[in-house]
């Protein structure tokens, strides 16, 4: 009745629209894939143009460069200039480089004198179970302070946000400092140094580096979790099923918490990079080899190639995981994949 | 006849404020339709709320409200959830807001009788697939599968309905279960309620802003403003023969189709100010579907005529306007605004300055169509500043003065707009438009969002501006009523075409069209006449 | 009928009146802080890098308020003098950030065209380079100090300030008010600069506040790493880092001062941001 009608965001005409409705059931989340899978690809290429071409901000000669804190030796920048085909257009070097990276080789490294591929593979286990550890951290604890925190209004509500905001302030270097003083050296409970022998010593070496990377991003999520189920706790939708008899259980669980998942799974892609660039320092401090430990020698040690690579697998993962998302984003709520509405 | 619903004494607020109820006491006899009318704020929807046990967080309240005899102020959780599943039923106001988005149809109609009635899934599936054809929705076994936002407005509010129905309650309420609703969708909706509550004998309680509205539904009507009953008996009476002020004058405020009211203009031999011919707009949408929005308009007004232009959502009615005003561009077709047509291009700065000058418009929403940071004062003298090149304290002056025209006193030239009401807001909406001295004032439901009695205000306000400034108007609503008390010229729309134009008195009396019929039909009537309103 | 016009309007609501307690708690802190810092030349009780061999890891006492580091420099004197490089880089990111992407994101939300598209694109891509990472990847390529971080985060952080005003612009250009001004015959540059520019701005210094935090603990963490500041500069990153020897052999202090005013910092900072875009974004009045 309150007609607002302006055209620009316009609902299907009703009636002889329906059959179109019903084919257009069918092909759009294909093409909702599709388009997904195709802005990846680009968004990929794209990327990789950034990285690679990074190099060619530093002014000077090329060779020089890759070879900074070296002997600049006449067959050192010979080998380097072979290696990096220096003496090819920029173009030709590119493609070069693509070509290698989608066929495994990643170049080598100047310091350990081994391929990149060789060095990364090597690496990427312990990154990899520390991520894993530190994500189940964040989603057990993140979504628990979150729902509490929702629906326990007053003090447990104040209570809890004041925590987050004092967690999330907390980085992960300081988190790491902490908890080593107080579990380590203080307590003796953890261990403060390597990644043990596999299995539970694994899982206990890596407790204390996952809580420390994990500690802001708890809080995050723990916010969006809470902010997210507040706003549907004030839905009309709510108050309809409350109104229809349900308990308060069924109407958190089916309602209001299912509702909610959106928003928190968006922010939980969005952090999935922050994670990966944060246990450079967490390994750093507790002594990991992982491929974050190993971007910050490399840096240290200028050596541009395992850094490049290092970039580009972080950027990837990133722009897979929210990929992955964004497909899953329709099964939450079919309104985004029609099209009709953006949440 | 038993009491379904009583309300005694029932006082509602927050800890160190005002009362937002103040001893409201009214009752539902079984099979019996009540209605409870009142304006915005008037506290309706707390009231029937109460009746579910479903109070706002932290409020405090005393009183009675009983259902069957059980207090929903004192019971427990476990029985208020008995009387919600089993007794009494709620619809609300906007079926797109109240349906989870997210689930389907099916689900929504079974969640309860799978949770708490023990029925196997096949057998809640028929149940609702029946209650779904009951309340007039085909292909029901479809809609089951399917998802709120493939469903109309319309067909989700009986979907609410049947959600409503299924568990056969006694008592039904509803709040403002049409509002958000066009015209004819409504009218098939108070049927399906009306013919529910009557064949069931259901009592209901039926919350509305809309007194011809409650008059088409209800025997009894309750009058609430500020908490309070005002007034209470059979709707004829109140109606008819209101003794409270308040309902006094919300009864004269509600629009009526007057007829013969605007005498049309003098048929001249100058050019008629806008003259719009074959004018479309379409739209490319993403998915490469095209929508025409407004499809071949053609018609003229003349210097100094009011011509309403009438529609339902998705009528076309509102791009017709934003054409008018250069907001959007025309795909095809000509317009002429005062002797200028106008390029199917977006204007440059210095035309739409110069076009400003003949064409102004006051949008529907009070609460978004002034800057929220800018002093009314200032935002009007701004007009002046750049239409009539007054310098500062000119400005000032020309605008405190027209502001008082429009009714807004100088101790109000330097409120920031969160400080008016609706009505207020609208006022400084007009004096800005105004102060560009236009000839063509278009109006796109500036009177939509406003209470009754703002309403009835603001569009004599504008009755006034007309004759001072010798305004043109054009006048789009989806409310014939107001369309008869202020236009002498008629255009009805309907998906995005004309359907029919001409005299307002001549459409309102003997509508050419199956659709013009069908819109004026579609008004709600009262239960002792079979004819509409009218004076 | 009143139902779609209570909704809060976000971006544009009630701002201006009083902060909470916590929040002039936060914004004193913050004060006191950048005030310590700023005049620490003048403030500091010692020369930060003096170095006293004979008074190591002292605690607390009237001769060092807060101690002394492994090399007997006084604790106190460093933070004061560390602050200035800690808070230095966060307002250099924040204040760069905030301009481009306003900026940017104006020009985003204002052209309906394929300009809008492309930059929105190009907000997207910079998402996937955390600044943390643009900040490694500038110092592998520049070397080592404060220059590359600052430069690359002000770049990466480019995209949270412009998205956000990119999406408040599209909100306000099909508003009612906005509209208005446009049929009224306004210049367009006058109505984006002078009219829905200051409209944008509480909700996009809220963003940018809490940015600060970010940014300062991303430095923090660079220097902590040895790849930020360089020696003899000091930050809070690096004290933090120089006390970790100390720390294994059971002396907390001298890297707890520096982690508890990165932490107070970061805390004050997220409070007033979250003060802030609460009381613009939240409630229903």
């Amino acid at each position: 009745m309150t007609a607002t009608d302006h055209v620009q965001a316009p609902a299907p005409a009703q009636g002889g629209a329906a059959r179109k409705r019903a084919k257009d059931r069918a092909v759009r989340p294909t093409v909702y894939i599709l388009k997904k899978l195709v802005s990846l690809v680009v968004t990929l290429f794209v990327a990789s143009l950034a990285v690679f071409f990074s190099r060619f901000l530093v002014p000077g000669d090329p060779a020089r460069f890759l070879l900074r804190g070296r002997s600049p030796k006449p067959e050192a920048l010979e080998e380097i200039t072979r290696q990096f085909g220096l003496d090819k257009p920029a173009w030709e070097q590119y493609l070069n480089w693509l070509g290698g990276i989608l066929q495994g080789d990643w170049g080598r490294s100047l310091t350990y004198r081994q391929d990149v591929s060789d060095v990364l593979l090597g690496r990427l286990p312990t990154t990899l179970q520390l991520v894993a550890l530190a994500a189940v951290f964040i989603t057990v604890l993140g979504l628990f302070a979150g729902i509490v925190a929702s629906l326990n209004k007053g003090f447990g509500d104040r209570f809890i946000l004041i925590t987050l905001t004092a967690a999330g302030a907390v980085p992960p270097f300081v988190a790491a400092i902490a908890l080593v003083a107080l579990f380590s050296v203080g307590l003796g409970w953890f261990p403060s140094f390597g990644s043990g022998d596999g299995g539970w010593d694994r899982i206990w070496h890596l407790t204390l580096p996952a809580l420390a990377l994990g500690i802001t991003y708890i809080a995050m999520v723990a916010r969006v979790t809470r902010s997210s189920m507040n706003e549907q706790l004030l839905r009309e939708h709510v108050e309809v099923a409350t109104s229809r008899g349900l308990t308060r259980g069924s109407v958190v669980a089916r309602h209001v918490l299912r509702n909610a998942l959106g928003p928190i799974l968006t922010v939980s892609g969005v952090l999935v990079a922050g994670l990966l660039v944060s246990s450079a320092i967490i390994e750093r401090t507790f002594g990991l080899s992982g491929i974050g430990q190993l971007l910050v020698q490399s840096i240290d040690r200028l050596d541009f190639a395992v850094v490049q690579a290092i970039v580009m697998v972080v950027v990837a993962a990133f722009v897979l995981v929210n990929t992955v998302v964004d497909l899953i984003q329709p099964l939450i709520d079919p309104r985004i994949a029609a099209g009709t509405e953006s949440r | 006849m038993s009491q379904l619903l009583n309300i005694e004494d029932f006082t509602l607020g927050f800890p160190d404020r005002p009362p937002l109820l103040d001893s409201v006491s009214l009752h539902v006899n079984d099979g019996e339709a009540v209605a409870l009318v009142g304006e915005s704020g008037s506290g309706k929807s707390l009231t029937t709320r109460a009746a579910l046990g479903l109070f706002p967080g932290g409020s405090e309240f005393s009183g009675t409200v009983s259902v069957q005899g059980l207090d929903t102020l004192t019971a427990n959780k476990q029985r208020l959830m008995e009387l919600r599943r089993g007794h009494a039923s709620m619809i609300f106001q906007d079926p797109r807001a109240g349906i989870n988005p997210v689930r389907t149809v099916g689900d929504f109609l079974t969640e309860t009788l799978l949770r708490f009635d023990g029925l196997s899934r096949a057998e809640a599936t028929e149940r609702a697939v029946k209650q779904l054809e009951q309340v007039g929705l085909r292909r029901a076994k479809e809609l089951m599968d399917q998802h709120p936002h493939q469903l109309s407005g319309g067909m989700l509010q009986r979907v609410m309905i049947a959600a409503a129905l299924l568990n056969s309650p006694d008592l039904l309420l509803c709040d403002e279960p049409t509002t958000a609703l066009d015209v004819t969708t409504q009218s098939g909706i108070v049927r399906l309620l009306r013919e529910e509550q009557q064949s069931r004998g259901m009592g209901m309680l039926f919350i509305t802003h809309d007194l011809n509205l409650a008059a088409s539904m209800c025997e009894r009507v309750y009058v609430l403003r500020r908490g309070t009953v005002v007034e209470h008996g059979p709707t004829q009476t109140v109606f008819q023969m209101p003794q409270q002020d308040y309902t006094r004058q919300l009864v004269e405020a509600t629009p009526i189709i007057e007829l013969g009211e605007v005498p049309a203009v003098e048929a001249s031999a100058a050019p008629p100010l806008l003259q719009v011919s074959g004018l479309s707009k379409t739209y490319q949408l993403p998915r490469g579907d095209v929508i025409t929005a407004l499809d071949n308009a053609g018609f003229s007004l003349p210097e100094g005529g009011s011509l309403g232009v009438v529609g339902e959502s998705g009528s076309g009615k509102s791009t017709l306007a934003r054409l008018v005003v250069a907001l959007e561009t025309a795909t095809v077709g000509e317009l002429t605004l005062h002797g200028v047509p106008r390029p199917r291009r977006p204007l440059k700065a210095a035309e739409r300055k110069v076009l400003a000058k003949d064409v102004q418009i006051v949008f529907q929403d009070p609460y978004l169509s002034l800057d929220p940071r800018i002093p009314v004062g200032n935002a009007v003298a701004d007009v002046f500043r750049l239409h009539q090149r007054q310098g500062r304290k000119q400005a000032k002056a020309s605008a405190a003065e027209l502001l008082g025209r429009v009714g807004i006193g100088p101790d109000r030239f330097d409120a920031r707009p969160r400080a008016l009401s609706g009505g207020q807001r609208q006022r400084v909406a007009l004096a800005k438009a105004l102060a560009a001295r236009p000839r063509l004032l278009v109006l796109d439901e500036a009177t939509s969002a406003l209470d009754v009695s703002v309403q009835a205000q603001v569009l004599e306000l504008v009755e006034e501006l007309r004759d001072q400034f010798g305004l043109t108007i054009l006048f789009v609503t989806h409310d014939l009523a107001v369309v008869s008390r202020l236009c002498s010229e008629l255009i009805v729309m309907h998906q995005g075409r004309i359907v029919e134009q001409g005299p307002t008195a001549r459409i309102l009396e003997d509508p050419g069209d199956g659709y013009t019929r069908n819109l004026i039909a579609s008004r709600p009537r009262p239960l002792w006449d079979a004819e509409p309103v009218t004076a | 009928m009143t139902l779609a016009i209570q909704l809060p309007q976000a971006g544009l609501r009630r701002y201006g009146s009083l902060l909470s307690p916590m929040a002039w708690g936060a914004l004193a802190v913050a004060a006191a802080v950048v005030l310590l810092s700023l005049f620490a030349p003048v403030l500091a009780p010692y020369d930060p890098d003096y170095v006293d061999l004979n008074n190591v890891l002292a605690g607390p006492g009237p001769q060092h308020l807060l101690g002394t580091d492994a090399l007997g420099r006084d604790l106190l004197s460093r933070l004061m003098h560390g602050g200035r490089t800690s808070l230095l880089g966060p307002t250099i990111v924040v204040i760069g950030s905030t301009v481009l992407g306003l900026l940017l994101g104006l020009v985003a939300g204002w052209s309906e065209g394929w300009l809008g598209k492309v930059l929105g694109r190009l907000f997207d891509l910079l998402f996937a380079f955390p600044a943390l990472l643009m900040a490694m990847l500038a110092i592998a390529l520049f070397g080592k100090g404060l220059f590359a971080p600052i430069l690359a985060m002000t770049i990466a952080y480019v995209p949270y300030v412009a998205r956000l005003a990119q999406s408040l612009v599209v909100a306000e250009r099909s508003r009612p008010y906005v509209q208005a001004y446009r049929v009224l015959g306004f210049r367009t540059p006058w109505v984006v600069l002078g009219r829905v520019l200051p409209n944008l701005i509480p909700t996009v210094g809220a963003q940018s506040t809490l940015n600060f935090g970010y940014v300062l603990a991303d430095l923090a963490a660079l220097s902590f790493i040895g790849l930020g500041v360089q020696p003899p500069t000091s930050d809070w990153g690096a004290m933090i880092e120089e006390s970790r020897g100390a720390l294994l052999g059971g002396y907390i202090l001298p890297a707890f001062w520096p982690a508890l005013v990165v932490v107070l910092v970061v805390v004050a900072v997220n409070v007033i941001g979250e003060e802030l875009s609460d009381r613009i974004g939240g409630k229903l009045s």
